[in-house]
This record gives C-alpha cells, sequence and structure tokens, in this order.
C-alpha cells in the first residue's frame, strides 16, 4: 500500500465521519426540531439571586457594633410584567412610571425572566399589598433583604462608613461584573475598605417555570443551585463603652478624638463631629438627606481624624527634641536659656514666661516656646522633614478607612516651590519650631506619634480591625498591619517622657486633669488660626510605666489645649483604665485649663 | 529566490485555524454571558499569545524540532511523574499545577512531545520509515505512547489517556503498518464493542472478524489464534468494564440510553440534545439560547461549547464548524502528504489524528452518540492549556508545509 492510497484510506475515513455527524445533526436539528424546542420551552428556568447578609462588625469585648436587620425589596420579571399594570405598580412603588419602565427596558436577553430589584426597604404595607394582588400584578413579587442596624447609642459614622444601593457610576467603574443593578456595596469607612469580605458571595437558586412563567419547582432538586457564602464579620479593636462616652464628651463640638493601644494600634475609639446618622443610609436613601449633609456648612461627612490638616501647635514639641537630640543640638540634660522673648532678624517672639536655663524635660513640662524658636533654627529644614518623617508625618498612616490626608510636611524643596529658590529664610523654622505655620497633621498621624513615643520607638500603624471570622466555617483570620522601629537612644525617649508626665502631675500645662490614680502624661496644643479661635490639641499616653492607651484629641475653635482637648483626653484615659463609670473628678467645663 | 508569501506561511491552515478560534470565543462569550464569569478575555489573551507562538514555531527548521524531541519527551515524563506528587487535585484528578491563577496541565505538553519523539523514532529508518512490521519495532513505537499513557491514567485521567492511544494506529499506519496487521489490533476493539450489548452481538462481531480474516487470505492458525482470543477478550470485557470508575461506566451505560440516568450521568446529554435540537436550521441567535443561557448546561463554555453553537447558530452553524475541523484534518493529512521531511510528516499525521478523536468524541457526546469523556474541543472550548497545546501543533504543522522541500 503506499503513500498515496494510505491519504486517501484517511480521507475516506474522515469523510464518513463527518458525513455520520452531517445526518445526526440534521436528524436532531431539522427532523427533531419541533419535539426538541418543545422540550426546551418546558425548560425554562428562573435565576433567583440570593444575596447574603453582609458581615457584622463587633468591638473588642464581642459587642455587637454593626448590625443587620431585615427589609423587604419589590422585584419585578419583567418577562412576566403586564404594561398595563405599569401606573398601578409606580404609584405603590412611589416611582414615575417612565422611571419605572426605563428600569426594566435596560433587562435585556434572557435576564428578563429573572426577577429584578427595583426598590430597597419598601414599607411592610406595599410587601402586603404585592402579597394580597399577586395574582393580579403579575411579575411583581418581593424578596427579604438584610439592611444595616446601628444597635448602641452612639454612632460611629465615619468609622463604619454606609452600605448602599450600588450607583450607575459604581456600576460601571467595577472591576469585573459581580455587582448588579440593586446590589448593595460598602461606601466610606470600614464597609468600603473591608467590602470583599462584608459581602459574602451571592449564590444563586434556579426555578423550572413553564413558557408562561409558572414556577414548577426547584430545578434538578435544587442540585444545581449555588449558595451563597455569607459575608465575614469584622472584630475590632474598638471599646464600645469608650467610643459611647467619646461621642458623649464630644458633644456639640466640632473636632476629633483617637485613642489607639500603643501596644498594638489598635483603635480604642474613633469620633469626628459633626456627624451624621448612618441609619438614614441603610435602606434606601434620601437624595435631600444627602444633598444637606453635603452642603451643610460644619461639613459633617468631613472625617476630621483622618483628613484634617491643622497645625499641631506645642504637641509638635517633643518632636522637635527628639530631632534636637537625635542630631546632638542636645542631650537629655543640656541646657538652653529661655527668657521670655526671641528675636530673629527684626522680629520679636514672644513667650509665656521667662523659665532661665532649662533643660529639654522642662522644656516640654511648661510649654517653653523661647526653646523651640531656637531648635527650630538650630535642627534645620532638613532635619527638620527627616524626623517629622521618621515619627510618621507628611505620610499616610495607612489607618484602614479611606480617604486619608498625608497632611503637610515641609521640606526644602516645598518652600522652594512656594516661595521660590533663597526667596525664603530660615525665619520660618523658628514659628516650625513650635508646631505652627505650614505644617499640616491630622489627629491619626498625632496618636500614633505619642503611642511611639510612649514606646519608646514602637510605631504601630493604627488599625480598626484585628481579626476577620468566617461565617461559613467560623475560623478567625488575623489582619496583620505594619510595625516599626524608630530607633533612638532609650535616654531621648525618657527625657520626653518624663516631660509629658510633668505636663500633668508637675507644674505643666495640664495639672488640672491630674489623677491621684493613673499617672496621666501628655502634652498641650493650641493651633493659631487666623480665621477664628484657636484649635485645642492634647496627646497624651497612660499609665506612665506601662502605656496602655494613646490618645489625641483636637477641638475646633476650642482656644488653649488645656481647656478643651486635656480635660476631655484625661476623662477617656481614666474611663479606659478605670472601667465604665469611671471619669475625671468633676465636669469637664469645671476644669478647663488656659494654658497653651 | 523570490518565493511567495503563499509558498512560505501555510495561509489557508493559519486562517482556518484563525477562523475557529474566533468561533470559540463568541461561544465562550456567549456560554458565560449570563454568569458574568471572565473566561472571554482569559481565552482571547491566550488566543493572541498562541497565534504569535504558533507563527513564531512554523518557522522553526524541523531538524531543530526533531534534534530536542527526545529531551522534550523526556522532560514531560519528569513533568507527569512530578504532578501526580505535587499536583493539585481537580474534580478527582491530579493533573494540574497551579502557578499564579492559572492551573498548567503537563499531559497536555506531553501530547506534543510524544507526537514528536514518536515521530522522531519513526523517520529514522534507512532513506525510509523504520518498518513497524517487524515486531520489535512496533512494541518500541508503543512503548514512546504508553509510557506517558500510563502516568496519566495514574492521575486519573481516562479521557486523556484515550486521546493518547487514538494516534498510535493512524501514526503507525501511515508509516506503513500492513492493513491485515492494523485490522488484528482492532478486533478487539469489535469484540468488546460486541460484548457490550450482550451475547448475540458478541457472536456476531466473532463471526464479522472471522470473514474479514479470511478475505485477507493470510496464515490460518493465526486467524484461528486471534478468533480464539477475541472469544476470550469478550467474555473479560465485564471484569474490565468493572474496573472503570463507576461514574465512567454510568456514563458509557447512559450514552446508549440516557433516560435510564435522567438526572445524572444522562442529564448532560439530554439536555445538550435538547439545546442543539432546538436550534433548529438557523438556531435562536447570538445570546438568545435558552438552554445555554439559563445554564441547563453546566460548564459550558469548556466541554460543552458545541451546545452553544447547536443552539445559537442552528444546523448551519454546526456544519460550518464541523467543515473548518474538517478542512483542518484535511490539511493536516495532506502536509504529511507533501513534505518529503519525514518527521515533520509523521507528526502531522500524530497531530491530524489527536484532534479528529477531539471532534469525534467532543462533538458526539453533544449529540448523544458518544460517550461524555471530558475532552475539549480544539481551540474552541475554554481551557488554556488546551488551546496553547493545539496552537503549537498546529505551528509545527505549518512548518511542515514551510519546509516541504527539505528532507
Amino acid at each position: 500500500m503506499d503513500i498515496e492510497k494510505r491519504k486517501f484510506f484517511i480521507y475516506t475515513v474522515c469523510s464518513v465521519i463527518f458525513a455520520l455527524f452531517v445526518v445526526r445533526l440534521a436528524y436532531l436539528q431539522l427532523f427533531n426540531k419541533e419535539e426538541l424546542a418543545k422540550e426546551s420551552d418546558k425548560n425554562a428556568v428562573k435565576t433567583i439571586t440570593v444575596t447574603p447578609p453582609r458581615g457584622l462588625m463587633y468591638d473588642r469585648n464581642g459587642n455587637v457594633l454593626v448590625d443587620n436587620k431585615p427589609s423587604y425589596t419589590v422585584t419585578i420579571t419583567p418577562s412576566q410584567f403586564d404594561k398595563n399594570n405599569l401606573d398601578e405598580v409606580a404609584g405603590i412603588l412611589e416611582i414615575p412610571p417612565e422611571e419605572l419602565l426605563e428600569n426594566l427596558k435596560s433587562f435585556k436577553g434572557t435576564n428578563r425572566f429573572n426577577p429584578a430589584k427595583i426598590k430597597r426597604d419598601v414599607d411592610f404595607k406595599v410587601i402586603s399589598f404585592i402579597a394580597e394582588n399577586r395574582d393580579r400584578l403579575l411579575g411583581v413579587d418581593y424578596q427579604t433583604d438584610a439592611i444595616r442596624y446601628y444597635p448602641n447609642n452612639f454612632r460611629g459614622s465615619h468609622t463604619f462608613g454606609y452600605a448602599s444601593e450600588i450607583s450607575e457610576k459604581g456600576l460601571s467603574k467595577q472591576i469585573g461584573d459581580y455587582y448588579k443593578q440593586g446590589d448593595v456595596v460598602g461606601s466610606n469607612g470600614l464597609e468600603s475598605t473591608y467590602e470583599p469580605y462584608l459581602r459574602g458571595v451571592k449564590g444563586y437558586d434556579f426555578i423550572t417555570v413553564d413558557v408562561k412563567g409558572r414556577e414548577l419547582g426547584s430545578l434538578n432538586d435544587g442540585k444545581n443551585d449555588i449558595p451563597p457564602v455569607n459575608g465575614s464579620d469584622l472584630i475590632l479593636g474598638m471599646d464600645r463603652d469608650l467610643q459611647e462616652y467619646a461621642e458623649k464628651l464630644m458633644g456639640n463640638s466640632r473636632g476629633a478624638i483617637i485613642a489607639v493601644d500603643p501596644r498594638t494600634g489598635e483603635i480604642l475609639c474613633f469620633v469626628s463631629k459633626p456627624d451624621f446618622d448612618l441609619s438614614s443610609f441603610a435602606g434606601k436613601t434620601d437624595p435631600k438627606v444627602f444633598s444637606a449633609l453635603l452642603n451643610d456648612p460644619e461639613k459633617p461627612l468631613f472625617n476630621r481624624v483622618v483628613q484634617t490638616k491643622y497645625p499641631p501647635g506645642s504637641t509638635w514639641k517633643m518632636l522637635m527634641s527628639m530631632a534636637a537630640m537625635g542630631e546632638g543640638i542636645l542631650t537629655p540634660t543640656s541646657t538652653v536659656a529661655c527668657n521670655g522673648s526671641f528675636t530673629y532678624g527684626n522680629r520679636s517672639f514672644a513667650d509665656h514666661g521667662a523659665y532661665g536655663n532649662i533643660n529639654v524635660t522642662r522644656a516640654i513640662e511648661v510649654s517653653a516656646n523661647v526653646f523651640y524658636y531656637k531648635m527650630g533654627l538650630a535642627v534645620g529644614i532638613d532635619n527638620y522633614n527627616k524626623y517629622g518623617k521618621l515619627f510618621g508625618f507628611g505620610q499616610k498612616t495607612g489607618i484602614d478607612i479611606p480617604n486619608e490626608t498625608s497632611g503637610l510636611l515641609p521640606s526644602q524643596q516645598y518652600f522652594d516651590k512656594r516661595y521660590g529658590e533663597n526667596k525664603w529664610t530660615q525665619g520660618l523654622l523658628v514659628s516650625l519650631g513650635i508646631g505652627q505655620g505650614e505644617l499640616g497633621v491630622s489627629p491619626v498621624q498625632m496618636v500614633a506619634y505619642t503611642a511611639a513615643l510612649a514606646m519608646n520607638g514602637l510605631y504601630c500603624q493604627p488599625h480598626f480591625v484585628t481579626k476577620i471570622r468566617s461565617n461559613s466555617n467560623g475560623l478567625e483570620e488575623e489582619v496583620k498591619f505594619e510595625q516599626r522601629r524608630i530607633d533612638m537612644p532609650q535616654s531621648y525617649y525618657d527625657a520626653v517622657k518624663k516631660g509629658m508626665f510633668l505636663v500633668v502631675n508637675g507644674n505643666g500645662t495640664a495639672g488640672n486633669i491630674k489623677s491621684s490614680e493613673f499617672t496621666l502624661c501628655g502634652k498641650t496644643g493650641t493651633a493659631q488660626n487666623s480665621s477664628g479661635k484657636n484649635h485645642s490639641w492634647f496627646v497624651g499616653f497612660a499609665p506612665f510605666d506601662d502605656p496602655k492607651i494613646a490618645i489625641c484629641v483636637m477641638g475646633e475653635n476650642e482656644g488653649w489645649g488645656s481647656s478643651f482637648g486635656a480635660p476631655v483626653a484625661g476623662a477617656l484615659m481614666m474611663r479606659y483604665l478605670g472601667g465604665p463609670g469611671k471619669t475625671i473628678d468633676g465636669d469637664i467645663k469645671s476644669v478647663a485649663g488656659g494654658q497653651d | 529566490m523570490n518565493k511567495s508569501i503563499f509558498e512560505r506561511i501555510d495561509l489557508l491552515l493559519l486562517i482556518i485555524t484563525i477562523a475557529v478560534i474566533i468561533c470559540g470565543l463568541l461561544a465562550i462569550f456567549s456560554a458565560t454571558y449570563t454568569s458574568g464569569a471572565d473566561y472571554f478575555s482569559k481565552q482571547l489573551y491566550f488566543s493572541v499569545i498562541g497565534i504569535i507562538l504558533m507563527i513564531g514555531i512554523s518557522f522553526v527548521p524541523p531538524r531543530i524540532i526533531a534534534r530536542s524531541s527526545y529531551i522534550i519527551y523526556l522532560l514531560s515524563i519528569v513533568l507527569l511523574v512530578v504532578v501526580l506528587i505535587i499536583g493539585k487535585k481537580i474534580s478527582g484528578s491530579r493533573s494540574w499545577f497551579s502557578m499564579g491563577g492559572f492551573g498548567i496541565q503537563p499531559s497536555e505538553f506531553a501530547k506534543i512531545a510524544t507526537i514528536l519523539a514518536l515521530a522522531n523514532f519513526l523517520s529514522q529508518g534507512e532513506d525510509a520509515f523504520r518498518n513497524v512490521n517487524r515486531f520489535p519495532e512496533f512494541l518500541k513505537a508503543c512503548a514512546i505512547v504508553l509510557i506517558p499513557v500510563l502516568l496519566i491514567m495514574k492521575q486519573p485521567d481516562m479521557g486523556t489517556s484515550l486521546v493518547f492511544l487514538s494516534m498510535i494506529l493512524p501514526v503507525l499506519f501511515w508509516v506503513g503498518l500492513s492493513p491485515y496487521v492494523l485490522f488484528i489490533i482492532i478486533t478487539p476493539v469489535i469484540a468488546v464493542l460486541g460484548a457490550f450489548f450482550g451475547i448475540n452481538y458478541l457472536i456476531g462481531a466473532i463471526v464479522l472478524i472471522g470473514l474479514i480474516m479470511l478475505m485477507f487470505k493470510k496464515n490460518a492458525f493465526v486467524a484461528a489464534v486471534v478468533i480464539v482470543l477475541n472469544i476470550a477478550i469478550g467474555y473479560s470485557f465485564d471484569t474490565l468494564y468493572h474496573k472503570l470508575q463507576p461514574y465512567q461506566q454510568k456514563r458509557i451505560t447512559a450514552v446508549f440510553d440516557p433516560s435510564t440516568d435522567p438526572l445524572g450521568s444522562g442529564y448532560n446529554v439530554i439536555q445538550s440534545k435538547v439545546a442543539i435540537g432546538s436550534g433548529g436550521l438557523l438556531g435562536k441567535g447570538f445570546l438568545q439560547g435558552t438552554q445555554t443561557q439559563l445554564k441547563f448546561i453546566p460548564e459550558q463554555w469548556t466541554d460543552f461549547i458545541f451546545c452553544m453553537i447547536g443552539e445559537e447558530f442552528g444546523f448551519a452553524g454546526s456544519i460550518l464548524i464541523l467543515t473548518l475541523y474538517m478542512i483542518i484534518i484535511f490539511k493536516l493529512v495532506n502536509n504529511a502528504y507533501m513534505t518529503k521531511n519525514r518527521f515533520l510528516s509523521v507528526a502531522c499525521i500524530g497531530f491530524a489524528s489527536i484532534v479528529l478523536f477531539h471532534l469525534v468524541i467532543n462533538v458526539g457526546m453533544t449529540i448523544g452518540i458518544m460517550p461524555v469523556i471530558g475532552i475539549p474541543l480544539p481551540m474552541m472550548s475554554y481551557g488554556l492549556s488546551s488551546l496553547l497545546s493545539f496552537l503549537v501543533m498546529m505551528g509545527i504543522a505549518m512548518s511542515a508545509y514551510r519546509y516541504r522541500n527539505q528532507y
């Protein structure tokens, strides 16, 4: 058999196979078509999307912070919907008929067999009406969904964020196509950062329906159903009692509070005021409510803990001390003359008093300005920037909620760009030395810096979530955040911390919050404000020997650091260390001091 | 020399291959349209890489491929061993490496390697192919294929093992195995098929074998031995049958009567027949197939992709696809015939038989005339390893065309 014949033989075999397949296909598609098409029509399947409940959020002691409650969502299956009912259905749902029609038209192809979510968080009266008129209102139905519920006496608006129906923009901008119209997505706060964990994964139930859309039962006994994966729970480092107390203390003031466990960076409480009621975002969001929040001059949507950029005032003095010692300008014991004022060029800079020759510890205790005017100049812009960065300024801390600012940490380049090369003088460093001028920090940066001082250089990324707990297998996964060491001699930290101890317990600026029970430490600050009353700052930690809490309080236009920041921070530190019910003696106003 | 592009590049094979890939992409797009799984863009991405790879390979001189074929073969055997040890288990068989989000199937790689090694071995006769009618040569050729087959059966992946086995006879036939020997080899298949349907069919099959043996007018003793052996094989089929995985047994019985198991192994076959049948002459239209869009057929973007074509593009679309494949197969055989390079000639026949086997089994199962064995439709089913491996084969076949005048 030569190769020619072999080729011919193979061609023949292939041709026979081809012919067999053509015959079989013709049999199925041309002669059996009617029967098989009927079979196929019988087979229409409705896909019911099963949205799992979002994961919950718990505080460090297992208390629920963010919960779910049931709500009703009205759905319409476009293929079954009778257009004659359009006006009536639009009426009971309070949607303009044109909008409803437009909405239904967007479900093309085979999606028209599946129920589409039309309106969330519908009143129970509407649901009972739909249930009663089911036979007449073909294709109109409802599903039970879970919406957010906040069971506590505080808001945590900026922490939790909200979960609301995905916008058209959100739909078109998503990566992949998980989200469909009517789905809920986390926006802002932890709801946004941890969206993939909280939301779980949607499931699908398949129900066979006949050509007319009558349900015949579960397809294949539910074997094809894809069960949803429930959202995972977040376990936060937050302390419910402390959070509630912090929001209460803040009252109607504008400002921010953040406290962390300095050993880990876990956030214990987080307040940004004014805030807003998250439950108004849980179901359908009234556009009027949203635009009112957006246009409020007090800016309640603005997260003052992570988005503000104010000068830190005297709370910056520990950083200057570390920089000066780090660069060998000072030792922990060397002294600087502070004679009540300081002249640079032809300008005179004032101080609260004349303290004589004082060391760094004493300078912090009394918040000596002259000391730090001099240090600002001696350290110079490059080292100013270097130590600022070292303690986390001018960059994001990486807190696990969105929209954090880097703040403003000036550098040679910054001033060159702003004023032009050689068009600015070192005189800018005089004010910068006491934390005023072109320097912008956020409370979250301040608390991380304070915690790092308290921990002798252990800098922890501040974060809310400590663990993520799966609701399918109950396993808890720890969430890792960065920690780094700011390597400087222990004696420097000791000198600075001693100063912070004396601020409260010596003859310092926050003697008004001294406690016999706990060794509170801290530093007041008053940020000059060209357009109003000064901003009040306080950073602190406690107890002195074994820090368990570090805190930063900022009150907008609240004046002196010791008049608002210190009493609020003191009360909160006492509360956290002493447990519920514990606080400083007297009310906040009565202990308000009047010092920088 | 001023050769035109038509003489240097196998344009027909290139164009038809790309056409098949495009049809496959459309089908995957449609199959995943409602589920939203992102298989389309992955397949698209790998199609582009694969086509570039294919064209690149078509420029590699045959001598280089032939020389490295044994090394490639050894490497693929090593990979098959390694995957048994550290591979990822997916639906019961250990045949995947997981690499950065993509699964890699070494058996796909071994497919090409085995064909090349076999081609290299068979092309090394003096001035001709090796004489496979001589028993030692025949045995060696079979061994080259059987080593990977044994490893793949160990995974266990019955479908892919069958693919490997399917290439032996066409290739041996091409290099000169006598039709008589060829027939003797396939007699057990006839006997087993008969045995499957019962004793009467087995007797019929044995009689048929006897008659054909007589027609060859060769040694009567050999004929007698073959017949006795086949009776034995037919009887022991039962034992062999029970050695199959239970799900495979069920699938085989359900082929002949899917209604015996309408919700189990017969389910897919019934549903895919309904899908294809309801397509009619011109189909329901792109993205309009109710069977496929409504997920009656699970994972239809892989092994049941032909349902999409049948349902949405009807008889016309199905015939078009079959025709494209037939052109590819005929073209491969023709390249094997016209090239003077014996190595590439054998390789092309190997590729042709693999494409044919995949086509027959895959399309055959969707139209209910073959058992449900999970092997993909070449270059159309979603699957990156399979796609790339077929495109490499096409690239080598194109080089057979380009270097057709080189010995």
